[in-house]
């Protein structure tokens, strides 16, 4: 491949009409076993017939993605399930070999597409640090320089050689991140990695790929948490279908990607999304007046108004408005079971509307899911992503926790204390 | 730019096609990564008898039942001759290489399969599997060893020179081993009917390698067929280095050493062409 007009050696990964075609699993002419592979031999042959060739189901996972990333580059890779996001790393971290297209990279690679694959659970943790490190491509001797740095950095001083398969889920996360980071690399591929771990762990990860930053060192980030993305990268590329639909500024990328959000299935449940019997159609945020908004400030009411359709009657439907803040957190939700509303079988169009209380939400962004469920809190038959907002407070953000409402406070000799001041409901305005 | 002084100068950049020439088998890669074969053969030795109350002793105690079955039902009941040695002995120096050839098989073989979170995720040279999975039962065939050369010394069967010559009819046993595992190994991890089959196929091979009995009784007419099976000349190989019995079939061995070498070499190309789709498969 050229080394296309780069003669100051400043690109780091260079991407040609990269594409990736898998077939289907399940169907066309896969087989797993060889009974299969007889079985059909033999039933064509009992026929008498050879099986017309079918052309083997496929789809392009990836198609014709072409991009360049710089040194020093921190790019956000976004879009919904099955765009494509975790092909790509897969083909650039050599996990697997494109189908079509190329790619060059320049520098030392390091890739963390999931956390702890490469750990072997009857190995204790400093044993699984030197496989590990060595499954990266780390020597000996770079993995021994800096054993002590990897075991502060995941704080697991105590539990060194204790073995891995007795570690909490958090500590394995902990363990193999610490390992990942400290191979120094040129280029570090990040699959939906930060998001595993408690809070502080994510802060120190997060401190970790910015100090990567200052060495000019290039990060290409997975995520659905836009926290991350925003506060890292500067530039998205955002993928739909395989193909790259746009590349360019994180505000511009992150737009788009909660554009598609909307409406859509959430990741988590879109597997079964098929079969769903109720459809969102469209999710109105709005304020008490009815009015559209996206900005609320702490102690404001906010309206939420589901418009959805049926493709077969729905017996009691619980619909269910669940707040996700931006780094994950379920933080409530509001369910018409719970509520003790009665949602009579519906057919056809609807709408439902909810009004919270005062939101007692600190300061961030915060995305609406539509979940519905058959029957009180039975079988889940949609659930769909309703666009986003933002809570305004100058004071309340993450280390005050999830929300915030005043308490009520008594001194020890039974006297209420004289107020001093109360953080006053919606003091942004 | 500062940048370019970042990626160092010797680190050659890093190509992604969709396909390899053939024959391109990336040996100095392999090469790169030979700390990585290090740490995969102490993971398997190490997680190989952890967890198991009396541990490594498992590595002697096998062959030893296996020396111990086969002298009660070959030696005492069916009177097998063993060409003029105490028949434990006999048994003991064809059971060691045997079980050595037969576990390599049987890791390197199923090693990728065992693997395939890692192999799903990370990128490091796929050879590495199979090679780490035909060398980690060497270790038990010197534990082994120890006590084959215990048994020799109570039986008063002197050690000669000859010994020198065993590494060699080891490595045979290892390169055939492996060639076995290059093929198989890919073909499990697209067909899980090969971890089924593997069992039988180790047993028939068992039966058809003059473990149980000496090569003596084998029909001469059959003899140069028979002994085409490779781990025919390794057995015989131990038993004439270790009891200086009967003399090796050069002829066969040097046959045999065509054979694994053409295999060898297919299935590394076979190998390597097949790897690129394991992530995709597995």
């Amino acid at each position: 491949m050229r080394t296309s007009s780069d003669p100051a050696g400043s690109i780091a990964i260079e991407a040609r009409g990269l594409g990736k075609k898998y077939r289907l699993q399940g169907r066309g002419r896969r087989h797993d076993t060889v009974r299969d592979i007889l079985a059909s031999a033999v039933g064509a042959a009992l026929r008498g017939v050879r099986e017309p060739r079918r052309p083997a189901e496929s789809f392009w996972a990836l198609k014709d993605v072409s991009f360049q990333i710089r040194h020093g580059e921190n790019v956000g890779v976004l879009g919904l399930n099955g765009a494509g996001k975790s092909t790509l790393l897969k083909v650039l971290s050599r996990v697997t070999s494109p189908t079509t297209g190329q790619a060059r990279i320049h520098g030392r690679l390091g890739s963390l597409l999931e956390v702890g694959t490469g750990f072997h659970g009857e190995l204790t943790g400093r044993e699984n640090i030197f496989l590990y490190g060595a499954i990266l491509g780390m020597k000996k001797s770079e993995t021994e320089r800096k054993f002590d740095e990897i075991v502060a950095f995941a704080e697991l001083e105590e539990f060194i050689d204790m073995p891995v398969k007795r570690y909490s889920s958090g500590m394995y996360v902990r363990l193999a991140f610490a390992v990942a980071a400290h191979l120094e690399p040129d280029i570090l591929l990040l699959d939906e990695v930060l998001s595993v771990g408690d809070l502080p762990f994510q802060r120190k990860c997060m401190d970790f790929a910015r100090n990567l930053q200052k060495r000019r060192a290039t990060i290409v980030l997975v995520s659905h948490n836009m926290f991350s993305i925003k506060s890292m990268c500067d530039r998205v590329i955002y993928l739909r279908g395989g193909r790259v639909q746009f590349d360019g500024p994180t505000e511009k990328g992150v737009e788009l990607y909660e554009a598609d959000c909307r409406l859509s299935a959430v990741p988590w449940a879109s597997h079964e999304a098929a079969d769903w019997p109720i459809a969102i159609t469209d999710v109105m945020v709005m304020d008490e007046a009815h009015a559209p908004r996206a900005i609320f400030d702490h102690g404001e009411r906010m309206r939420v108004r589901v418009d959805y359709a049926t493709t077969r009657p729905v017996d009691a439907p619980n619909f269910v408005i669940s707040i996700v803040r931006s780094d994950g957190v379920a933080c409530c939700c509001y369910s018409t079971e719970l509520d003790g509303i009665v949602v009579a079988s519906s057919s056809g169009r609807g709408a439902i509307e909810l009004l919270t209380p005062p939101l007692a939400l600190i300061s961030e962004h915060y995305r609406i899911e539509i979940l519905v469920r058959e029957k009180g809190f039975q079988k889940l038959i949609c659930a769909q992503g309703g666009g986003s907002f933002h809570v305004r407070h100058p004071m309340l953000d993450t280390h005050f926790g999830v929300f915030h409402e005043p308490g009520a406070w008594e001194l020890e000799d039974g006297r209420r204390p004289a107020t001093l001041r109360t953080i006053a409901m919606g003091a942004g305005s | 730019m500062t940048a370019a002084a970042l990626s160092k100068p010797d680190r050659r950049p890093i190509d992604i096609r969709p396909g390899r020439s053939l024959g391109n088998l990336e040996l100095e890669e392999l090469w790169q990564y030979r700390e990585l074969l290090y740490f995969l053969i102490l993971r398997e030795l190490k997680i190989r008898y952890r967890q198991a109350a009396i541990g490594a002793a498992w590595a002697l105690i096998q062959p030893i039942m296996a020396v111990a079955i086969f002298s009660v039902v070959f030696g005492h009941f069916a009177k097998m001759p063993s060409g003029g040695v105490p028949y434990p002995i006999f048994a003991f120096t064809a059971v060691l290489p045997w079980m050595y050839f037969a576990e390599a098989v049987r890791r390197g073989s199923t090693g990728l399969v065992s693997d395939s979170d890692l192999i799903r995720k990370i990128y490091f040279p796929r050879l590495l599997v199979p090679l780490a999975m035909v060398a980690a039962p060497l270790v038990d065939f010197a534990a082994g060893f120890v006590v084959l050369l215990a048994i020799l010394f109570f039986y008063q069967v002197d050690i000669t020179i000859y010994i020198l010559l065993l590494p060699l009819f080891l490595l045979v046993a290892l390169s055939l081993s492996l060639s076995v595992a290059l093929w198989l190994g890919p073909l499990s991890v697209r067909f899980r009917d090969v971890m089924h089959v593997l069992p039988f196929v180790i047993q028939v091979w068992m039966y058809a390698s003059p473990i149980a009995y000496p090569m003596a009784i084998v029909p001469e007419r059959w003899r140069l067929l028979y002994s085409l099976n490779p781990m025919v000349g390794v057995i015989e190989g131990f038993r004439w280095v270790l009891l200086r019995d009967g003399h090796p079939d050069f002829r066969a061995i040097a046959i045999s050493c065509v054979i694994i070498s053409a295999c060898l070499a297919g299935g590394l190309v076979y190998f390597k062409k097949m790897e690129r789709s394991f992530a995709d498969v597995i």
